[in-house]
């Protein structure tokens, strides 16, 4: 009798094993290619200190590409991540990471940052420690609403009373945004847009070691809330008959998201399309509906997809690089619509 | 006598809705139901009168506003949300729509409050799903995506994964609605096996009453001017089903044990004959309208035989050879 689950985790297996194996080739491939080529053995040899290599391509390899492939396998992971647990809590196809208000958060503080208080001070300190004091505004921005979606969410029951408030609260910020940018400077205004732009290049070896824990603590959670997350694809009410503690749950989910989207905003800027677009593909991948698939189906066909978009940014051979939120969005969208027209239900959650 | 076993039992119990900075909105008031394991009992009343936010607060989705609920002798305020779900399971009204979920997997979500952390099943709860499927005879369905079944055997596989929980109480919330009428006999039916063999209890709403009637152990009758509770029997030869509705174009026909709509009558008309001839001429001419009379001076007379009907009246004598065309005469 159990034919079922058999038939089901042997494809699940080979899938999973397809996936870790083009994920190792994509990073090799984003190590290897860059605006500057260096010869594949070069690349290896740069991994050991004590061989042959010039410092620069050590330097190069070391201290720029391989930090930069982690930031995308992180990047992946955790907005895709976010946007699967935000669909299933809000029974929404459209729900991604930033759903709750999130990035909204973080974009008012590089808005405020940038724009405001910069012209105020000198220029200087904000270009000189910019990548550090970037990160921490951004992030500060993120934690005050994720504090604010913890406390609302604690209190509230009604779950589109929260998708409302997140909505909302997006629009305000663009609003106040908006103010900021008509009243900045030519150059302060275009420092802004490139962070809105997004980047995984300027996350250094030191913000990792901010970024890398703070994912893998967000995915923890996720992975803790496996079981719960598949009840709420019933509803609230059947999640509740089931034994789940929706509000204790909710919180839970909500601070994973709000860690890992939070986070990567403030390293890489607002990263659009891959916390909506992934989870929809690894639905079509596995046909299953079960977050003890999904879950790990997200977060490796995430890293692959940011590993892929960093690739083609790079415009392999060029001295120059396309803003990442563009590509993120010119590689998937074709690849939603192909979905779309292949099987119509994919955008059901 | 054999005491008589509570499963369910509603105290003094008020429900409605909290209200922030008003005085809360009380939907019903002083209910006092009991119901017995291996019993089905029917919620009925009219539309809007709060059949549902009742169910909702008994299955501990939302806190009365006073009195208490007392499920297997425990009081629901003192039990946490995993022990609830060991004691009582729900059926909502919601249809479920989720892609690339089977029906085994549905099925599954009831051993939820039984799993790991993981939600892995052991095999122990895969025999207990199989079981639940084949007891709603969904066997051949069991790997069908849930997209892609019937409504009526979507609602069969809510109850198995209700089954599944193996819980001694089961709530349904209108269960029949959206079915079509062979669907909701069914339905009813298979409750009623079902709280007979597992003795379970089972509590649904329902607004088709004379299915209940006929199929359930009680009835909860909730009402503008009281509650009442009692086999369905009672509840007629107490006139309780009268009080249902303020509407009063509808009333309970306490020898036919239906509900109908009250009609202001045409004329008057006798008819003669026999058998199921007679009986589906009356139900004709009750429907169009018309009071029939045994002893008073009709206005005229209907003769029903197999296949003919003759209509007399003063004035003329016509002959028919089907309901449709006599009651096509008539007008």
């Amino acid at each position: 009798m159990n034919t079922l689950q058999t038939n089901r985790s042997r494809p699940d297996a080979l899938l999973f094993i397809g996936l870790g194996i083009l994920l190792v080739i994509f990073f090799i491939a984003d190590l290897l290619f860059g605006s500057i080529i260096i010869p594949v053995k070069q690349v290896f040899f740069a991994f050991f200190p004590s061989s042959a290599t010039s410092d620069s391509f050590r330097t190069i390899v070391l201290e720029f590409r391989l930090p930069k492939a982690l930031t995308a396998v992180f990047t992946g992971a955790a907005l895709s991540l976010s946007g699967l647990q935000m669909q299933t809590v809000f029974r929404n196809p459209l729900a991604g990471p930033y759903v709750l208000g999130i990035s909204a958060g973080a974009t008012l503080g590089v808005a405020l940052f940038v724009l405001g208080f910069s012209s105020a001070f000198a220029f200087g300190i904000f270009s000189s420690t910019g990548a550090w004091s970037l990160a921490l505004v951004a992030w500060a921005g993120s934690f005050l609403v994720m504090l604010l979606i913890l406390y609302v969410s604690a209190r509230v029951n009604d779950i589109m009373t929260l998708l409302i408030l997140g909505i909302l609260f997006t629009s305000a910020v663009t609003a106040v945004v908006s103010i900021l940018q008509y009243f900045s400077s030519e150059s302060m205004l275009k420092a802004f847009v490139i962070w809105t732009m997004g980047s995984l290049g300027s996350v250094t070896k030191s913000q990792l070691m901010v970024l890398a824990p703070a994912i893998l603590a967000g995915t923890f959670l996720a992975f803790l809330k496996i079981k719960d997350l598949n009840a709420f694809l019933l509803g609230e009410d059947y999640a509740r008959s089931l034994g789940v503690s929706i509000k204790i749950s909710r919180v839970i989910i909500f601070l994973s998201t709000s860690l890992m989207a939070g986070t990567i905003t403030a390293f890489c800027g607002p990263i659009g399309f891959i916390g909506i677009a992934v989870p929809h593909i690894c639905r079509v991948i596995f046909k299953t509906a079960n977050h003890l698939v999904l879950v790990p189906a997200v977060i490796l066909t995430g890293s692959i997809v940011m590993l892929f978009s960093d690739i083609v940014s790079q415009l392999p051979g060029m001295q120059t690089t396309l803003p990442i939120n563009s590509v993120t969005a010119l590689i998937g969208i074709p690849v939603i619509i192909w979905m779309i027209v292949k099987n119509r239900k994919f955008v059901s959650v | 006598m054999k005491r008589e076993k509570i499963n369910i039992e509603l105290k003094q119990l008020s429900v409605g809705y909290e209200q922030p900075g008003e005085a809360s909105l009380e939907v019903l008031k002083d209910i006092n139901f009991t119901a017995a394991p291996g019993e089905m009992v029917a919620l009925i009343g009219s539309n809007g009168i709060g059949k549902s936010t009742l169910l909702r607060t008994i299955a501990a989705f939302q806190p009365a506003l006073s009195g208490d609920i007392q499920i297997s002798a425990r009081s629901l305020n003192t039990l946490n949300p995993r022990e609830i779900a060991r004691i009582m399971s729900f059926v909502s009204t919601e249809t479920i729509r989720i892609p690339n979920l089977s029906v085994f997997d549905l099925v599954a979500y009831g051993r939820f409050p039984y799993t790991n952390w993981i939600g892995m099943l052991a095999d122990e709860d895969k025999a207990i799903v199989y079981e639940a499927i084949e007891k709603v005879g969904l066997n051949e369905l069991a790997r069908k995506p849930v997209m892609q079944i019937s409504d009526g055997e979507r609602q069969r596989a809510m109850i198995a994964r209700a089954l599944a929980q193996d819980t001694p109480v089961i709530i349904l919330d209108e269960p029949t609605a959206y079915l079509d009428v062979s669907n909701k006999y069914e339905i009813f039916h298979l409750l009623q096996i079902l709280a007979g063999e597992k003795k379970k209890t089972i509590v649904l709403s329902t607004h088709d009453l004379n299915i209940a009637l006929r199929e359930v152990d009680k009835l909860w009758i909730v009402t503008e001017t009281g509650n009442y509770q009692g086999a369905p029997e009672d509840a007629v030869l107490q006139g309780w089903l009268n009080q249902m509705f303020k509407n009063e174009h509808i009333g309970f026909d306490e020898k036919e044990g239906e509900f109908f709509f009250r009609k202001n009558f045409k004329a008057k008309v006798k008819v003669e004959g026999e058998g199921l001839p007679l009986i589906w001429t009356l139900r004709a001419l009750n429907r169009k309208g018309y009071q029939i009379v045994m002893q008073a001076e009709p206005d005229f007379r209907i003769i029903a035989r197999e296949n003919r009907w003759i209509l007399i009246s003063a004035e003329e004598e016509n002959e028919f050879q089907t309901i449709y065309q006599l009651l096509t005469f008539l007008g």
